[in-house]
C-alpha cells in the first residue's frame, strides 16, 4: 500500500487497525468455516479374523477427498459436515459403502471382508486401486505376505529377504549373502525393523534364509527413497515388517513341514475382539534328518548344525482409544564340531501402546530392546585342553513416541522423538592354555546415544498438487565410560600411528554430531491414470557394519560414529512418473535416482579387523555415489499377477589411497537387474509361480601377475585398479506349483502342497572368482570360479491352516 | 586371526551347503615387469638364499623366470660384516657358511643391497629372538572333524607345545611344519602368530604364555606311524608378521567370505622411475624340535 502525504498519525493508526481487524475477521472465519467441518475416525480390521489392516484407502464418494489407515489401521478424515457416503476398500476385500451424517465428530470402526475365493465368482467393487498413483510415496514397495507366499521360493521356505531381491532399485551380491542392497547402499544401509525394533541379522544359515517367519509377518513395506521424517538411522532404506497381532476371533493354527525346517504358529483370542495373540516357531531339523544315515565315524556325526526361532506377540485393545502390544523374537543359528562351536542369533522385543487422543490425533508410543551377539569357540581335541572363546554383541533401547495429527483436510502433521542408546561389546575373549593358565580379553563397551526430533507435514497444495516436507533433527553423542583413541595422520592406506588416548567415564560425552535431515516430496497428479512424484531426502546414520569381505559374516561387528568415524551422510534425489493401464488392472512406474555418500566405510590393505581395540586405524571413509533408473510394470488382478523389473544403474565409491584415488565401482554394482515374478491361477486347486532373474556380474579385482616368494605364488596387480573386471552374468529360473487339497465345506482344515525348483536350468551362476595355486602342484596357478548353488534344487513342503 | 575366522566360517558354511569350484579359462590384461626379491634369511646352519625373479603372467604354468648377475650383498650392522651371495641357478644367489658360523644374530641390525643392472634396490631389518618349544605331542586323529577321513590307516596329529618369551615385548612367529623334513608349503599351512596366540589379538595379554590353538594344531597335518614331526618356530619382526599374513589372506582368499584382493607390501626401497622391486626381506632366529610317531 502505497501511503499518501497529508495523512495524520491518527489516520495511518486506524489504517493498520482496519488491516489487524481483517485479520481477525479471516482468522474467525477460517475458524467459523473449521466447525463447518466434522472428523470420523476409527479402526479398520479384518472381519475374518480381527487383524488391523494397513493402507486401507478411505474416501468420501465421488471425490478426492481421502486418506488411509496407518499401521495399526487407524484412520481420521475431516469433511464438511452432511451427509456423504464413505468408501472403505482394501486390494482383495470387498468395498464397503456407509451412509453417514457428519454432525459431529464419529468413531466409525469397520470389518472388511475378504472378496471370494471362487474365480467365477464375479466381484463389483469400485475400488480405489489407484493409491499408487495418488500417494505420496515414491520408492516404495509394498509386498503383502499373500503375495510373498506364492514366489517360488529357494527350498519351499517362503523368504520376506529374497522376496524383496526381486524389486527394482535391490540386489545382492549372491546367493549366501546376507542382506540386500538398496540403490547402491551397503548392506548396514538398511534399516530393518520388525515390529519396530531394529534387527542387525537378518539371516539365518548365513544368507539364505531371513530370520522372519512368514506365518508371523502381515505386512512388508520398503522404502527407497522420499524416506519420511519418522524414519532415520540407516541411509539407503527402510523395510519396515509389521507382525500380524493374531487372530481374535477364534484359534487359527498354520503350520508347514519343509525341506530345510517346519514351522508351526497358533494364534488365538483371549479376549474376544479385544485381546489376543500370536506364538510362531520354527526349527530347521536337517542335522536330525541326516544322522541316521551317516557312519559313526563320519564328522558329521559329531556336529551340530541348526537354527531355530520364535515370534510372538500379544495385543490388548483396552478399549477405543487405547491399545497395547507386546511383540517379541528370537532366534539363533548354531553350528559346531569337536574342535570348534560358533552360533549368533537376535532377540528383540517391542511394547507399544496406541493412543487416540481425540479423533484428531493419535499417538504412538514404541519402546523397543534388541540384541545380537555371538560366539565362537574353538578348542583342541586333546586333555590338555587349550581353548579360544570370544563372543560380541550388540544391545539397543530406544523410546519413541510418535503423533499424527489430521488437522484438517489439507495437512496431516506428523511429528515425534526417538531416542536410542547403543551398547556395543566388539569382542569378549575366554583364552585358556595347555598350562592351566587362563586369560581373559575384553573390549570396553562402547555407547553412543541417538536423539532425535521430527515434524513433517503433508499438505494438499492445490487439488492435483501434495506436498510433504519435514525435517529430523538428528543428535548423536559417542559417549563414555571409554577410551578415545587419538591417532596421527599417515600415508594413505597405511594404519594410522597411535598418538595417545584419553579415557572418560559414564555419561561424559566423548564427541557429538548433529545433522538436519531435510525431508521433501511432491506429488502432482495429471489425471486419475497418472502423476508425476519427486522428492529428496538427507539421512545421516552413526553407526556401520566393519566387513571387508564378499559376503558379510556373522562375526562381523558394527562401530558407531567414533572422535575418529564420521557419521554416514545420504542425500538422494529421485523423480518418478506413475500410470496406471486398463482400469488400474497395470501399475507402472519410472524412477529416476541419485545419491551421494559421504563417510563411507573402507579399509586399508591388510586392515585388521577382529579383536583390534584401535581398529579405527584400519578404517577409512571415503565417498559414494549411485544413480539409476527403475521400471516397474505390475499385473494386480486376474489370473496372471505378477511384476517385472528392470534397473539400469552404476555404484562407485572414491577412497584416499585406494584404486590409484580415481573412483571405483562398488562391490555389489550391478549394471542390469532385470526380475521377472509371475504367478497364475490355472484351476481353484492349481496355482503355478516363476521368477526370472538376470543380473550383470559384481566387480572383482583379478591380478594381472603373480610373484613367488618362499615358493608361495601371490596374485599382483601391477596397474593397482581395485574391482577392475566382473564375474560372468548371474541368471536363474525358479518354478513353483501350490495344490490345494480339497477341503470339507464343514471344517475350516486347509491343506496346500507346494512343490519348487529352484535354478531349473541347472546354471553355475559365479558368486566370485579367484585365483589359487593348483593343489600339489607348486608352479601353477588357475582361476576358479566358485558358485554357492551349483545346480538345481528342488523342494517339496507341506503346509496345513485351521 | 582372518585364517580362524576363515576355517570356522567355511567349515560351518560347508556343513550345510554343498558349494561348488570349477576351474575355468580368463584372460587377464598383460601386467608390467617386476623384480620379486624374495630374502627371507635365517639363523639355522643351512645355506642362506635370496632368490630373485621376475613375476610371471598369472596363469604361466613355468618357474618363473630367475635374474642373474646381480649382486646381492647382506650387512650385518651391528658388526659392520660383510655376506656376499653368489649366483648358482634360477634367480638364486646363495651364502655357504663355514662350520660353526651363523648369519643371524640376536638383536643385530642387517641392511640388504641387491643391484641388478646397476640399479641399487636396499632393504633393512632386524633379527629377533626366538620362542622355546617345549614339546611336540602326537595324539591319534580320532576322526574330528577337519582330521577326518575315509582311509581306515590309523593317522596322528601332532600338537606343539611352545611358551612364547617372557617379558613385556610382544613377539611375533612364524611356525613352519615339516613331515619327514618335507615343508607343508600349501597356502593353508602359512601359520604366523603374534605370541603364539594364533594371531588372534593384536594387543596380547598372553606374553610368556603357552602357544594357544589354532596355530598348536599344526594346520592338522596327518601323520602315519614312524613319521617324524618337525616343527620350526621362525621368530620375525611385526612387518614381516605383516607381510606374511597379508600374503596368506592373499593366497587363500576364495569362496563366500574373500576379501577384496589387494597387493602384498614389500620393504624393498626401489628408486624412483626404475623398475619396481617387490617381495620381502627377513632376518630370524629359529627354534627347532622334532618328535617320531610311535
Amino acid at each position: 500500500m502505497i501511503e499518501t502525504p497529508g495523512k495524520t498519525g491518527k489516520e495511518h493508526k486506524s489504517n493498520y487497525m482496519k488491516k489487524i481487524n481483517l485479520l481477525i475477521l479471516l482468522f474467525v472465519t477460517n475458524l467459523l468455516l473449521a466447525q463447518e467441518n466434522a472428523t470420523v475416525s476409527g479402526y479398520i480390521k479384518d472381519a475374518k479374523n480381527g487383524e488391523s489392516l494397513i493402507g486401507v484407502t478411505v474416501y468420501k464418494k465421488h471425490s478426492q477427498q481421502g486418506t488411509s489407515t496407518n499401521p495399526y489401521g487407524f484412520y481420521s478424515l475431516t469433511l464438511s459436515k452432511g451427509t456423504d457416503t464413505l468408501m472403505f476398500s482394501f486390494i482383495g476385500y470387498k468395498t464397503i459403502q456407509k451412509a453417514v451424517n457428519l454432525t459431529t465428530n464419529q468413531t466409525i470402526n469397520i470389518e472388511l471382508e475378504e472378496e471370494g475365493k471362487d474365480l467365477d465368482e464375479v466381484v463389483i467393487s469400485s475400488e480405489k486401486a489407484d493409491v499408487n498413483v495418488k500417494s505420496m510415496e515414491m520408492g516404495t514397495s509394498k509386498l503383502d505376505i499373500k503375495q510373498i507366499n506364492k514366489i517360488p521360493a529357494l527350498l519351499g521356505e517362503v523368504d520376506i529377504v529374497r522376496a524383496i531381491q526381486l524389486l527394482p532399485g535391490v540386489t545382492t551380491v549372491g546367493e549366501g549373502a546376507s542382506g540386500f542392497n538398496v540403490r547402491g547402499g551397503n548392506i548396514d544401509q538398511n534399516l530393518i525393523l520388525l515390529d519396530e525394533a531394529p534387527v542387525y541379522n537378518s539371516s539365518h544359515l548365513f544368507g539364505f534364509f531371513s530370520v522372519f517367519n512368514p506365518d508371523a509377518v502381515k505386512d512388508v513395506k520398503l522404502i527407497k527413497g522420499g524416506i519420511p521424517a519418522q524414519y532415520g538411522g540407516r541411509v539407503s532404506s527402510i523395510l519396515d515388517i509389521r507382525m500380524k497381532e493374531g487372530n481374535s476371533k477364534q484359534l487359527s493354527v498354520n503350520g508347514g513341514l519343509g525341506t530345510i525346517f517346519s514351522r508351526l504358529s497358533i494364534e488365538a483370542p483371549i479376549i474376544k475382539d479385544k485381546m489376543s495373540f500370536i506364538i510362531a516357531g520354527r526349527r530347521s531339523y536337517i542335522d536330525a534328518l541326516v544322522k541316521p544315515f551317516v557312519k559313526s565315524s563320519s564328522p558329521i556325526k559329531k556336529s551340530k548344525f541348526y537354527f531355530y526361532d520364535l515370534t510372538a506377540k500379544l495385543n490388548y485393545r483396552i478399549n477405543d482409544k487405547n491399545t497395547v502390544f507386546l511383540s517379541s523374537y528370537f532366534g539363533k543359528d548354531v553350528f559346531g564340531a569337536t574342535v570348534f562351536s560358533f552360533n549368533w542369533g537376535n532377540a528383540t522385543g517391542t511394547l507399544r501402546w496406541n493412543h487416540v487422543f481425540n479423533s484428531k490425533l493419535f499417538m504412538n508410543v514404541s519402546a523397543f530392546y534388541s540384541n545380537y551377539n555371538y560366539l565362537l569357540d574353538f578348542k583342541t581335541n586333546t586333555s590338555s585342553d587349550q581353548s579360544f572363546k570370544w563372543t560380541s554383541n550388540i544391545v539397543n533401547y530406544s523410546i519413541k513416541p510418535d503423533f499424527t495429527y489430521y488437522l484438517n483436510t489439507k495437512n496431516t502433521i506428523r511429528f515425534g522423538l526417538q531416542s536410542m542408546l547403543y551398547d556395543f561389546t566388539p569382542y569378549d575373549t575366554d583364552i585358556k592354555f595347555s598350562s592351566g593358565i587362563t586369560t581373559n580379553l575384553k573390549s570396553e563397551h562402547r555407547y553412543g546415544l541417538e536423539n532425535a526430533i521430527y515434524v513433517s507435514n503433508e499438505q494438499k497444495l492445490l487439488p492435483r498438487l501434495t506436498a510433504e516436507y519435514g525435517v529430523r533433527l538428528s543428535l548423536y553423542s559417542f559417549m563414555g565410560s571409554g577410551t578415545a583413541y587419538y591417532f596421527r595422520d599417515t600415508t594413505s592406506n597405511t594404519s594410522l600411528p597411535y598418538d595417545h588416548e584419553k579415557k572418560y567415564n559414564q555419561g561424559d560425552i566423548i564427541k557429538t554430531y548433529v545433522t538436519p535431515e531435510p525431508r521433501f516430496a511432491l506429488n502432482y497428479v495429471i489425471n486419475s491414470k497418472s502423476s508425476v512424484k519427486a522428492s529428496y531426502n538427507r539421512m545421516a546414520q552413526y553407526l556401520q557394519l566393519i566387513s571387508n569381505t564378499a559376503a558379510s559374516t556373522p562375526l562381523d561387528v558394527y562401530t558407531l560414529a567414533t572422535n575418529n568415524l564420521k557419521p554416514l551422510v545420504a542425500d538422494q534425489g529421485s523423480v518418478g512418473y506413475f500410470r496406471n493401464f486398463k482400469d488400474n488392472m497395470f501399475e507402472t512406474s519410472v524412477e529416476v535416482y541419485y545419491k551421494y555418500m559421504q563417510h563411507q566405510l573402507d579399509y586399508i590393505d591388510n586392515a585388521n579387523l577382529f579383536i583390534n581395540e584401535k581398529v579405527e586405524s584400519d578404517l577409512i571413509q571415503g565417498l559414494g555415489r549411485a544413480y539409476g533408473a527403475e521400471f516397474y510394470v505390475k499385473k494386480t488382478k486376474g489370473k496372471l499377477q505378477g511384476w517385472i523389473s528392470y534397473t539400469l544403474s552404476k555404484t562407485e565409491r572414491l577412497v584416499r589411497g585406494i584404486s590409484n584415488d580415481k573412483w571405483f565401482y562398488s562391490r555389489y554394482d550391478r549394471t542390469h537387474c532385470l526380475n521377472l515374478s509371475l504367478n497364475y491361477d490355472i484351476t481353484k486347486r492349481w496355482n503355478v509361480s516363476a521368477n526370472f532373474v538376470f543380473l550383470s556380474g559384481t566387480p572383482a579385482t583379478f591380478p594381472n601377475t603373480k610373484i613367488q616368494v618362499q615358493n608361495y605364488n601371490i596374485p599382483y596387480n601391477t596397474d593397482g585398479i581395485r574391482n577392475n573386471y566382473r564375474v560372468t552374468p548371474y541368471h536363474r529360473l525358479d518354478v513353483g506349483a501350490t495344490y490345494a487339497f480339497k477341503k470339507n465345506e464343514k471344517r475350516r482344515f486347509k491343506q496346500f502342497l507346494v512343490i519348487s525348483v529352484y535354478n531349473v536350468y541347472n546354471r553355475r551362476n559365479a558368486f566370485s572368482i579367484y585365483f589359487r595355486t593348483k593343489d600339489g602342484v607348486p608352479n601353477q596357478t588357475e582361476a576358479v570360479r566358485y558358485s554357492v548353488i551349483g545346480s538345481f534344487v528342488p523342494a517339496l513342503t507341506y503346509n496345513f491352516n485351521f | 586371526m582372518k585364517s580362524i575366522v576363515k576355517i570356522v566360517l567355511l567349515a560351518s558354511f560347508a556343513l550345510v551347503f554343498a558349494s561348488c569350484e570349477d576351474v575355468v579359462q580368463i584372460k587377464l590384461d598383460e601386467g608390467s615387469g617386476l623384480y620379486v626379491i624374495d630374502a627371507f634369511i635365517n639363523s639355522s646352519r643351512t645355506d642362506q638364499v635370496v632368490k630373485i625373479t621376475n613375476n610371471s603372467s598369472y596363469f604361466s604354468n613355468s618357474q618363473p623366470s630367475g635374474i642373474s648377475g646381480a649382486s646381492v650383498i647382506l650387512t650385518d650392522l651391528t658388526e659392520n660384516r660383510q655376506f656376499v651371495f653368489n649366483y648358482t641357478s634360477n634367480g638364486n644367489y646363495v651364502y655357504t657358511l663355514a662350520a660353526n658360523d651363523t648369519i643371524a644374530k640376536i638383536n643385530h641390525n642387517y641392511s640388504l643391497s641387491v643391484v641388478i643392472d646397476g640399479v641399487p634396490y636396499t632393504s633393512s631389518t632386524t633379527q629377533k629372538r626366538s620362542a622355546s618349544i617345549d614339546s611336540i605331542g602326537v595324539e591319534l586323529n580320532d576322526n574330528n572333524f577337519f582330521g577326518g577321513g575315509s582311509s581306515s590307516d590309523t593317522t596322528y596329529l601332532c600338537t606343539l607345545y611352545a611358551k612364547d618369551k617372557a617379558d613385556a615385548q610382544t613377539d611375533y612367529y612364524w611356525v613352519k611344519t615339516f613331515r619327514n623334513d618335507t615343508l607343508f608349503s600349501a597356502p593353508e599351512d602359512l601359520n604366523v602368530n603374534i605370541d603364539g596366540t594364533g594371531g588372534a589379538i593384536t594387543n596380547p595379554p598372553s606374553d610368556s604364555l603357552d602357544f594357544t590353538p589354532p596355530s598348536t594344531l599344526l594346520g592338522f597335518r596327518k601323520y602315519k606311524r614312524h613319521d617324524r614331526c618337525k616343527v620350526e618356530v621362525h621368530s620375525i619382526m611385526f612387518d614381516t608378521y605383516n607381510f606374511l599374513t597379508q600374503a596368506q589372506v592373499q593366497i587363500n582368499n576364495g569362496g563366500l567370505f574373500a576379501t577384496t584382493p589387494e597387493n602384498v607390501k614389500t620393504n624393498l626401497v626401489t628408486p624412483s622411475g626404475k623398475t619396481k622391486a617387490v617381495g620381502w626381506f627377513s632376518v630370524a632366529s629359529v627354534a627347532t624340535k622334532s618328535i617320531q610317531v610311535r
